[in-house]
């Protein structure tokens, strides 16, 4: 009897594993898919199809041509100042925003939280935020790309929550030699929130990294100033309705086209090439902070 | 969970009693933190609250928000009275009910079985690896879909044809039967790792004296979860409940957008793809406010009163 019960547990445990794992690589094939295509020569994918689990003719001419060819360079360069502009001054900006929330001393502290509050609550929506950039006149500058994305409501409270099991004892002592606010932030609580700076630095910087959005809508004819996501989408969205006659000849920005004037490289190598590109520097970030953004991942989540 | 656990902490010494401006003095530090957070949010999240009166105009830029002429509810008429505004909506509440029968239950479980497995190499690769698709945009989703599902050698297609030399293409993406699969599908695939973290965190809380007896009694593995896992894991669920009830109307336009084709664009417009592409696509700006602002106060309501309703049966809320 007790032979029978122990034998079914196993087998479950032996499905449980196997499902885990099936899951796994469900999970990494189509990353890994991705990277094989951009190894392998377009023409050659081209001609004897995608059906590949290994380059077949492998190559790094994709990514020579990714990087030389001007609007995926230019929009790399875009991503990665704005990514540091956003995530630093994101980072400084909503930390200060939370550490003064944490004063308990403070006048009007309920009605000043209500008023960051209630922006999560309810908001004015798409249109009249397009209506906004517009009138600021920032709608397709670069600006459009920084300024509506330095401050979040979530990642003050996550801040929030971290200073507020910081023991105000250590700031006492500095407090009471005249040590001014700016000082107590800056030398003694900013040092101390290492795990949580970590965990929204990298909440920020995926996010912005990621942003297609901004780009598509509200930066219009100036493919100079659009991140790469953007373009990887605009990229994308043509080879979706192109024929597959068509597809391989042009690579066309908004509004400009290019022909790629190499032996091997298609469209779709480029494309297969760039996602790479874009998608490796968080691929290789994020399992380092993972202790970090696991914790982070649940104050948002309870708050949220 | 209740505000209340987020106790500030801080006090500045001895201001209890002073006088009202006098404590407002001491703090001024304080209050220069919070000074540009104050401008930045009345410029970019107040300021388009105010805009929220082109709903009721007829917008011209030339003539700005207060210029524009007053028009009532014209717009609220028009999409009232407009077939695509209710298949649009339709296809909101459809996707938004497919999502929670069937990608909401997805971590609950895969954080059962992550559970089982005990703390060691494999179950760290297996959790990094879940949280993989979180990290990536649905423009690189969309991008990988396509590799593997178009008709044009996508790897499906080729595999099917290497089998089957006489086998047709099929445009798996471009067809409607399958279009709703490949939401639930490509949710799941990107979100249920992620979605583990917080049923895990409630998991790692359960005393394990509780599973020690359970085994003494002679209780079996599925027996164990069936009896105390779930019973206390649901206070968590409930409260991703009520989160997800609330955001009903909410359902993730990027991924629709993205993975939509021209065959299936009517299946995956919903209320935020119909906004964005009437308002900034049609430049028909005051009738998608409208409709925008239908929505935030549907949203607003909801939220509040699936809390206050959850507080009232269970005690669990979230304000």
């Amino acid at each position: 009897m007790i032979g029978k019960k122990r034998t079914r547990d196993y087998i479950a445990k032996g499905i449980n594993y196997f499902l885990l794992t099936m899951l796994a690589l469900s999970i990494i094939f189509p990353f890994y898919y991705i990277v094989v295509l951009s190894f392998n020569e377009g023409q050659d994918t081209l001609m004897y199809g995608n059906l590949m689990l290994w380059p077949r003719k492998a190559t790094v001419e994709n990514y020579t041509n990714a990087f030389t060819y001007r609007t995926m360079a230019t929009s790399l360069g875009i991503t990665v100042s704005r990514t540091l502009i956003v995530t630093l001054s994101g980072l400084l900006l909503q930390s200060m925003l939370a550490y003064a929330l944490t004063f308990k001393t403070l006048p009007g502290r309920g009605w000043i939280s209500m008023f960051f509050y209630f922006t999560t609550l309810f908001g004015g929506g798409l249109i009249p935020t397009y209506v906004l950039y517009r009138q600021m006149k920032i709608l397709s500058t670069y600006w459009v790309l920084i300024l509506p994305s330095l401050y979040s409501v979530w990642n003050t409270f996550i801040f929030r929550t971290f200073f507020n099991g910081i023991p105000d004892s250590i700031a006492e002592s500095a407090r009471i030699d005249g040590a001014s606010e700016m000082k107590i932030y800056f030398r003694l609580i900013l040092p101390l929130s290492k795990p949580v700076l970590a965990t929204i630095a990298l909440y920020i910087g995926v996010g912005i990294w990621n942003d297609w959005f901004t780009g598509e809508y509200f930066i219009l004819m100036r493919d100079e100033i659009q991140p790469a996501a953007t373009i990887l989408n605009k990229l994308l969205a043509q080879s979706n309705f192109s024929s597959s006659a068509a597809r391989n000849e042009m690579v066309a920005g908004a509004g400009s086209s290019l022909f790629v004037n190499t032996t091997t490289t298609t469209t779709e190598s480029l494309r297969m090439a760039f996602i790479v590109i874009t998608i490796t520097p968080i691929m290789c970030v994020y399992p380092f902070l993972q202790k970090y953004f696991v914790k982070g991942a649940l104050i948002g989540s309870v708050k949220g | 969970m209740k505000q209340g656990n987020a106790v500030p902490a801080r006090y500045l010494p001895a201001v209890k009693k002073l006088p009202l401006w006098k404590r407002i003095l001491k703090h001024r530090a304080i209050y220069l933190f919070i000074l540009p957070a104050f401008v930045w949010f009345l410029i970019f999240c107040y300021y388009p609250m105010y805009g929220l009166l082109l709903a009721f105009k007829d917008y011209k830029f030339s003539r700005g928000i207060l210029g524009s002429a007053w028009v009532g509810l014209k717009w609220f008429r028009r999409f009232s009275f407009d077939p695509a505004f209710w298949n649009v909506v339709r296809n909101t509440l459809k996707i938004s009910v497919m999502k929670l029968m069937l990608t909401f239950p997805v971590p609950i479980i895969l954080a059962l079985m992550m559970n089982a497995v005990p703390n060691g190499a494999y179950k760290r690769i297996v959790q990094t690896v879940s949280y993989m698709p979180h990290f990536i945009s649905w423009v690189v989703v969309a991008a990988m879909l396509q590799k593997l599902f178009s008709p044009y050698g996508g790897l499906v297609n080729s595999v099917r044809q290497a089998i089957d030399p006489g086998a047709v293409a099929v445009h798996y993406l471009g067809e409607g039967r399958y279009f709703y699969w490949f939401v639930i599908l490509s949710d799941i695939w990107k979100g249920c790792g992620w979605g583990t973290i917080i049923y895990l965190a409630s998991l790692s809380g359960i005393d394990p004296a509780l599973y020690e007896a359970a085994t003494i009694d002679g209780a079996r593995p599925m027996q164990m979860i069936v009896r105390i896992t779930l019973p206390l894991l649901y206070p968590t669920i409930a409260l991703m409940l009520i989160m997800n009830l609330g955001n009903i109307l909410n359902v993730g336009y990027e991924q629709l957008l993205q993975i939509q084709t021209s065959q299936t664009q009517h299946l995956a417009e919903v209320i935020d793809t119909y906004v964005i592409r009437t308002g900034l696509t049609s430049g028909s700006h005051s009738y998608a406010t409208a409709i925008g602002l239908m929505k935030s106060a549907i949203t607003l309501v909801l939220v509040v009163a699936v809390n206050k309703i959850s507080d009232r049966l269970t005690g669990i809320s979230l304000f």
